[in-house]
This record gives C-alpha cells, sequence and structure tokens, in this order.
C-alpha cells in the first residue's frame, strides 16, 4: 500500500513541476503562434534564417519560462542553509538588522545570458557587419538616384511615429516602435535598446516577423499603388561600376555620415567595415568570416533569444499588441511610400523608371528587392527588376541607420 | 500637445535630414563615379596609343565558324542528360535544341534563377 502512496505522490509531484500545471493559456497561444511560424518558415520558407529560431525561441520560452530566467541572489540563514545540505563556506554572508545572511545565488536561464547581446545593443552591429560583407553595393553607386527610393520608404517611421504619440505613448517608446518600419530588424533592436528597452521583446518580434513576412505584406500595397503599365516597364541595364569606385564608397558614406549623426555610427560603421572587407580583396578570410560564421553565429543567437522574448504572460498584453499593430501600419507606410516616390520617379524620367522598385527602399535585404523582381515578373516574365531593385533595397539599410540616428538624437 | 509638437517636429527633421544625407551621398557618388570614369577612359585611351592590337585578316570559314548554329553532338548529348534529370520521371522527347540569343551569360542566368526562386 505504501508503494501506491509514493507512486502517486511521484505522479503528483512529476505534474506539478511540469509545464501542464504551471502554464497559462497565454503560453499555450503563443505555442500555437509558433507552430503557425515555423510551418511558414519550413513549408513556405518565409525567410527561414530569421523565423525558424524566433519561433523556436518563442516554443521554448512557452513550455520552460526558466530558460530566459533573470539571475537571482536569495538571501538564507544558517539553519536554513543546513537543511538544504548547502555548505556555507561557499557563500559571501550580508548582515541585516543584526541577522547574518547567506547570499545564494542562482545563475539565470540560458538565453538570458544570450539575450545579453540584444540587450547590450551588441548582437545588431555585428549583423551589420555580416550584412555589409555580403552586400555588393554597385547597382547602387550605378544609380546613385535609387538613394531616393532609400529614403523615402524611411517617412512611414516617421508618420508612424504620429500615430503613436497619438495613442498616448511616451516619445522613446513611440520612437522604438515607428522604427519597425524601416523592416531591419537589427536597427530595431539598437534604438530599441537605446530608447526603451522594457520594448526590445515585442519590438523585436514585430520587426523580425515583418520582415519574415514582406511576402505576404508587400506585394497587394505594391499592386493597389501601381497600374498594370507601370509594372510592366522594362528598365535599362545598369552601367558596370569599377572596383575602386566599390573600395571608395564605404569610406565616404562612414565619414560623412558618421560626422553628420554621430549616433548613426555603430550601424552604418559596421556595415561599411564589412563592406570595405569584401570590396578591398586583401582580407578574404576576414570577409567570409564575418559572411558566414559569424553572421550564422550572431542570428541564432538573436532569433533564438528575440523569440524567447516572446513569453505568453508578458507577450498577450494589448500594449504589445497595439506595438504589432502599428508596427505594421509603419512598414506598410514605409511600403507605400517607397512605391509613391517610385512613381513620381517613374513620372520624372517619362517612365524609365519601374515605380515596383521603390518598394524595396524598406531595407530587408534582399527579400525586399525579390519581391520587386516577382512582382514586376508576374506582369512580364522578360523583366528583370532584381538588380535595379537592389540599389534602393541597399539604400534602404543605409536610410533606416540614418533615421535611427534621428530618432536616437532627438528622443535620448 | 506637447508630444504632438514633438511628433510633428520630428516628422519635420527626419524628413529632411534623411533626405539631406542621402541626397548629399548622391551627390558625392556621382561626382566621384564621373572622376574615377573619366580618369579610367584616359588611362585606357593611352594604353590604347601605346599598344596597337596586331590586325589579323579573318578567312570565311573561320566567320562561318564562329556564326553557325550548329551544335556538336557532344553537347547535344549532355543537354539531353540534364533534360533527363530534370524531367527524369516524366516523359518527354527533345524534338530541337537552339543556341540561345540572351545577352546574359549562363551565370548571370544562373545567379538570377538562384535569386527569383520561388520563397
Amino acid at each position: 500500500m505504501d508503494i501506491f502512496n509514493k507512486l502517486g505522490e511521484i505522479i503528483v509531484n512529476l505534474y506539478n513541476s511540469s509545464g501542464l500545471a504551471s502554464l497559462d493559456w497565454q503560453n499555450y497561444v503563443m505555442i500555437g503562434i509558433a507552430f503557425v511560424l515555423m510551418f511558414l518558415a519550413i513549408k513556405k520558407q518565409y525567410e527561414p534564417l530569421l523565423l525558424l529560431p524566433i519561433a523556436f525561441g518563442m516554443m521554448l520560452v512557452n513550455i520552460f519560462p526558466g530558460i530566459m530566467g533573470n539571475p537571482s541572489t536569495q538571501l538564507m540563514t544558517l539553519e536554513q542553509l543546513q537543511a538544504a545540505n548547502l555548505d556555507p563556506a561557499s557563500y559571501t554572508t550580508s548582515t541585516l538588522d543584526g541577522v547574518t545572511y547567506y547570499n545564494v545565488t542562482e545563475n539565470g536561464g540560458l538565453f538570458y545570458y544570450l539575450y545579453q547581446g540584444v540587450h547590450l545593443g551588441i548582437f545588431p552591429p555585428l549583423i551589420f557587419l555580416g550584412i555589409g560583407a555580403m552586400t555588393d553595393f554597385g547597382p547602387l553607386i550605378a544609380n546613385p538616384k535609387s538613394f531616393i527610393l532609400g529614403a523615402a520608404a524611411q517617412i512611414g517611421i516617421f508618420i508612424t511615429f504620429i500615430g503613436a504619440t497619438f495613442l498616448n505613448f511616451a516619445p522613446k517608446e513611440a520612437g522604438s516602435i515607428a522604427i519597425i518600419g524601416g523592416a531591419d530588424g537589427p536597427t530595431a533592436i539598437f534604438v530599441t535598446s537605446q530608447l526603451s528597452p522594457e520594448l526590445l521583446g515585442p519590438i523585436a518580434v514585430a520587426a523580425y516577423s515583418y520582415m519574415a513576412l514582406v511576402p505576404i505584406i508587400q506585394p497587394p500595397i505594391m499592386k493597389l499603388l501601381t497600374t498594370k503599365k507601370e509594372r510592366s516597364i522594362v528598365m535599362e541595364q545598369l552601367r558596370p561600376v569599377s572596383k575602386i569606385e566599390k573600395i571608395i564608397f564605404p569610406i565616404v558614406v562612414v565619414v560623412l555620415v558618421a560626422i553628420l549623426l554621430p549616433d548613426a555610427a555603430p550601424l552604418v560603421g559596421m556595415l561599411m567595415l564589412g563592406n570595405l572587407f569584401k570590396e578591398s580583396g586583401v582580407v578574404d578570410r576576414i570577409a567570409k568570416t564575418a559572411q558566414n560564421e559569424l553572421m550564422n553565429i550572431v542570428t541564432i543567437f538573436l532569433g533564438t533569444t528575440v523569440g524567447a522574448t516572446a513569453s505568453g504572460t508578458l507577450f498577450l498584453t494589448p500594449k504589445t499588441l497595439g506595438i504589432i499593430a502599428l508596427g505594421l501600419i509603419a512598414f506598410c507606410f514605409g511600403t507605400a511610400c517607397g512605391v509613391l516616390f517610385g512613381k513620381i520617379m517613374c513620372w520624372a524620367t517619362h517612365g524609365k523608371v519601374n515605380p515596383l522598385i521603390g518598394s524595396a527602399g524598406v531595407s530587408a535585404v534582399p527579400m525586399a528587392a525579390r519581391i520587386s523582381q516577382k512582382v514586376g515578373q508576374e506582369e512580364n516574365p522578360a523583366n528583370f527588376l532584381l538588380m535595379h531593385a537592389m540599389g534602393p533595397n541597399v539604400a534602404g539599410v543605409i536610410g533606416s541607420a540614418v533615421a535611427a540616428g534621428v530618432l536616437i538624437s532627438v528622443l535620448k | 500637445m506637447e508630444n504632438l509638437n514633438l511628433a510633428l517636429t520630428l516628422l519635420l527633421a527626419g524628413f529632411v535630414i534623411v533626405f539631406l544625407v542621402l541626397v548629399l551621398l548622391i551627390l558625392i557618388i556621382t561626382v566621384y563615379g564621373k572622376i574615377i570614369q573619366f580618369a579610367q577612359k584616359a588611362v585606357s585611351k593611352k594604353n590604347q596609343k601605346v599598344e596597337k592590337p596586331a590586325i589579323r585578316s579573318v578567312t570565311r570559314e573561320e566567320i562561318e565558324e564562329y556564326d553557325s548554329d550548329e551544335i556538336p553532338e557532344e553537347i547535344i548529348a549532355v543537354i539531353a542528360a540534364a533534360v533527363d534529370a530534370m524531367y527524369g520521371t516524366k516523359p518527354h522527347r527533345i524534338k530541337n535544341v537552339k543556341r540561345s540569343r540572351s545577352i546574359r551569360s549562363s551565370w548571370g542566368n544562373a545567379g538570377i534563377a538562384e535569386n527569383t526562386r520561388p520563397f
């Protein structure tokens, strides 16, 4: 009989220590959302490099919240310490009201430590280093007017700032929400870590989710704002760009941006350093490391820990849902402003610019450029807009970093 | 009201600064692009003057061989093998093989295919 009692006790203890007893309904909702995101990443291949680690981190933290747990210190008396079979010699002591307590420290969860790279703003510039080492700025140098489209797509950021202010978000919070419109995950994380670190989780999840969902969000807006004739425009081939132009480009950009907007220097500086590694051709080993190993390692840490910030009880609140909605509005505005400026350029050049390349101004390299290509080819299968769209796309990366510098310098 | 003023100020300031920085970049890139292109043209003209390429007459046979649409049998065998690898499970028959007149190189086409594959 005693054996059955013990067995029952063990089963009850197991149940109590399992997620089944401790999880709220919000956790189950988030686990469901994580499954949907995993489906989109694996089956539909929507930015799987980002979406898969984010979704997995989201699932893991909602099953086992302790994985993001902060390190803690518990004050224990000598009696409590001995009752717990702990050695008093291993702990420092503190005295409160004449009573000596032992400081029993407990380590945080694995993701807590990995998350420090996000929290301290270390990962975003490292990601930018990798992006720089992978990016060919040739199309932008060949057609510098693309910068206009990269700038136009940032207008969504500032319009959303007004919307967030109307919804009673504090200015710093509004700035962090608005930057989602740049469709640049690292930039959004960098700005939020500087302005309102408490919103890092929802903003990072929103920014990366929208980047991954570019193929769903952008095409309807692009089609709505353009005519069939505009979408069919075939653009002239770009001129070849010499190596020396490509080497000078990162140096010129970083000098100009860092002088005018020092707050954008960490992002633009690392982006251009990575690009100089690539274009100089003298540090191939470093360039390859930045493009591959470093980028992949940082992406794993960033993706999983960003996903792990989406714990159900903290995430499913009206404020977070407001941030997600405003982020989507910012992103749509950015796309729309890019396409509308593309239309203006089309009109100004007498039909030489296809307005579809304007939507690529919202960073999200190279997905946004691929969407311009895909939507253009739906109208005219012989139309290759990809290289033309890469110009505004990489200009968007620089533009969103400049916009980030403006937000930080005004709001911090 | 104070926040709204800040929002409108930021809208204007952000708009102006982002455009200003990027327009400055356009100007700088255009100028140094022109300078480099000009310098490179000057250098290539100078080189052309120094070493004129030897001119050689080309026979009619050579031109016909270069222009010919005829594809060697080995190449057709390779193309047939590639088609079979792609459509091996479906019944298929190669009726005709034509040389592509595409202005892009095969590497260029491969690059485009890689960058535009289904999402």
